[in-house]
């Protein structure tokens, strides 16, 4: 068993992406990952505020890594947002002297200290590389073969830092999906913006980018989209009837979690992994795969 | 040595309200005019010039008082001159630094998914910001409309942290109250306060306090979304108070009273 503490930022936790955690939670245990959720974490700023102050969004995502760095563990998030924002406060304060003493100084008027010893890493990658990918093929009992599917990265998982996955072809989602028997097809825009949260202040804006991706991923063939992010879930997934009216389109693409994909494949129930909280409905193109399931069972 | 002249404007009366965005436009086309504030009070802007010789004040000084609009102009106080003050305070604050780096190749602007939405590409707003440019930069829609993405910054040849700039623009036309850029600061802002007082983000909440700021009518646009993200249980109805909201609202105060990252 490996141990990690987890953060599952407020979307996954009970906002909408909650699908995100519940599937999270769900497959963990059968990977050998125990997620040992944060204590009275709090929200990570995001973008909203690193955009309305720099010193408080800072301090604001140095508490969570300042209670994270008690627990003496790496810490894992599946939102590639709060991955970003996490993992650029941590570096802001290695890199710039001044502010690491001003936070100091703010986190100690909350009776709070951080050393800067923490890694924060998204789940994807924890699994992709802690795990990796032979582990997860020799558990999978319900290969999910000929299923087409569009490996979708967005943004803020492969960047801005390089790495972990080339920051303009990610391959490692590619992969995973290869490696539980399913079918890739060609999706040129996988590492594309889906608007963020712009989808509420700039919904025009961000529909046409939306639409961008559901198009490339339907040319290609896919019969799903397979995210990292529950930002991008959302946008995808909620906002497709939107597009669709906006478009004069037809699409009627679920979109899932890689952590659903890997429960079904490791055959676990689709209600157990919350795939009835899609809005489009996975439920024909997965009807092969369940059948199976429920007759092993 | 160059010298800095302030100056304080006194504006004819002109119809249609006081904020005349285009006596501010046309002061700083000045070469000379670093910037121009809009204040409150016996005079209505204060206009900051940069010249390389003392003597050219009185020349700079003309060319105001000329403009029709101009009632009367009063010379506040002359001092010696930091080259470029908007620069300056961009790049000391923390990613801004590397907005010197810079070489104008444009392959930010190239790269940005949001730029046709932009008042200046990626690649201009940097140029604004080296020419000292400061109210037009952060008057400009062109840091709210950025997705963070991070496409430009993995392709800057030169390292540019092209999406942290647009951050660093973000709070610095947040911090001066020049914010303007469509809905998305007042977004960005009923965000902040779902932290500031639960600790966590309310999504709904935070969602209901945005469009009765901005325009009500327009969450008609989403109301389908919303419904089904209620009705597939994804919309939580109460917002989630954490034990530490005591020790946010501590650490946002103590901040505040340190005074920004600079």
């Amino acid at each position: 068993m490996k141990y990690y503490t987890y953060f599952p930022g407020c979307s996954s936790s009970e906002g909408t992406a909650v699908a995100y955690g519940i599937s999270t939670l769900s497959i963990c245990s059968a990977l050998g990952i125990e997620l040992i959720e944060l204590e009275d974490w709090n929200c990570c700023g995001s973008t909203p505020y690193g955009s309305t102050d720099e010193l408080e969004s800072v301090c604001i995502a140095a508490r969570d890594l300042a209670l994270a760095e008690k627990t003496g563990l790496d810490l894992v998030t599946p939102c590639s947002a709060c991955y970003t924002t996490l993992n650029t406060a941590n570096s802001r304060l290695r890199q710039y002297p001044d502010l690491k003493s001003k936070v100091d100084d703010c986190l100690a008027a909350a009776g709070l200290e951080y050393k800067g010893g923490v890694r924060v890493r998204h789940l994807f990658e924890v699994i992709y590389n802690d795990i990796g990918l032979e582990d997860i093929e020799s558990k999978v009992v319900n290969p999910l073969s000929g299923l087409r599917m569009a490996p979708y990265y967005g943004c803020q998982l492969v960047r801005p830092d390089p790495g972990f996955d080339n920051p303009s072809n990610p391959q490692s989602l590619d992969r995973l999906i290869v490696s539980l028997g399913a079918e890739l097809v060609p999706f040129p825009l996988k590492d594309r913006c889906c608007g963020g949260s712009l989808i509420i202040p700039a919904l025009d804006l961000a529909l046409d980018l939306i639409h961008k991706l559901l198009d490339s991923a339907t040319s290609g063939g896919a019969q799903c989209i397979i995210t990292v992010c529950p930002l991008c879930q959302t946008n995808l997934d909620a906002y497709q009837g939107l597009v669709n009216r906006k478009f004069k389109t037809k699409y009627n693409l679920p979109v899932l979690f890689f952590t659903q994909l890997i429960g079904l494949a490791l055959g676990i129930e689709p209600k157990v992994l919350a795939l009835d909280k899609n809005i489009v409905s996975a439920e024909k193109i997965l009807a092969p795969f369940t059948k199976v399931t429920e007759s092993a069972s | 040595m160059n010298t800095k002249a302030y100056f304080m404007i006194k504006k004819e009366a002109i119809t249609g309200g006081d904020d005349h965005p285009e006596t501010i436009r046309e002061l700083e086309a000045m070469p000379e005019v670093e910037s121009v504030e809009p204040v409150s009070g016996e005079y209505d802007l204060v206009v900051v010039a940069d010249v390389d010789a003392p003597t050219r004040i009185a020349l700079v000084a003309k060319e105001i008082q000329a403009k029709d609009w101009v009632k009367d102009l009063h010379v506040l106080k002359l001092e010696p001159a930091a080259p470029n003050p908007f620069l300056d305070e961009v790049s000391s604050i923390p990613g801004g630094e590397s907005v010197h780096w810079c070489v104008q190749c444009g392959m930010c602007s190239a790269s940005c998914p949001n730029v046709h939405k932009m008042d200046y590409s990626p690649r201009k707003i940097i140029a604004l910001v080296r020419a000292g440019r400061r109210y037009d930069a952060l008057t400009s829609n062109t840091m709210w409309v950025c997705a963070s993405c991070y496409l430009c910054t993995v392709r800057c040849p030169k390292d540019v942290k092209i999406t942290e700039l647009m951050h660093t623009l973000e709070c610095l036309s947040v911090r001066h109250g020049l914010r303007k850029g469509g809905t998305t600061p007042a977004l960005y802002r009923a965000f902040v306060d779902s932290i500031k007082g639960n600790g966590r983000v309310h999504e709904l909440g935070m969602m209901m306090k945005f469009f009765l700021k901005t325009n009500p009518l327009a969450a008609l646009k989403i109301i389908s979304v919303g419904l089904q993200l209620l009705s597939h249980g994804r919309m939580s109805i109460k917002p989630t108070r954490i034990k530490g909201a005591e020790q946010i609202k501590t650490i946002v105060e103590r901040a505040h009273a340190l005074g920004g990252t600079k």
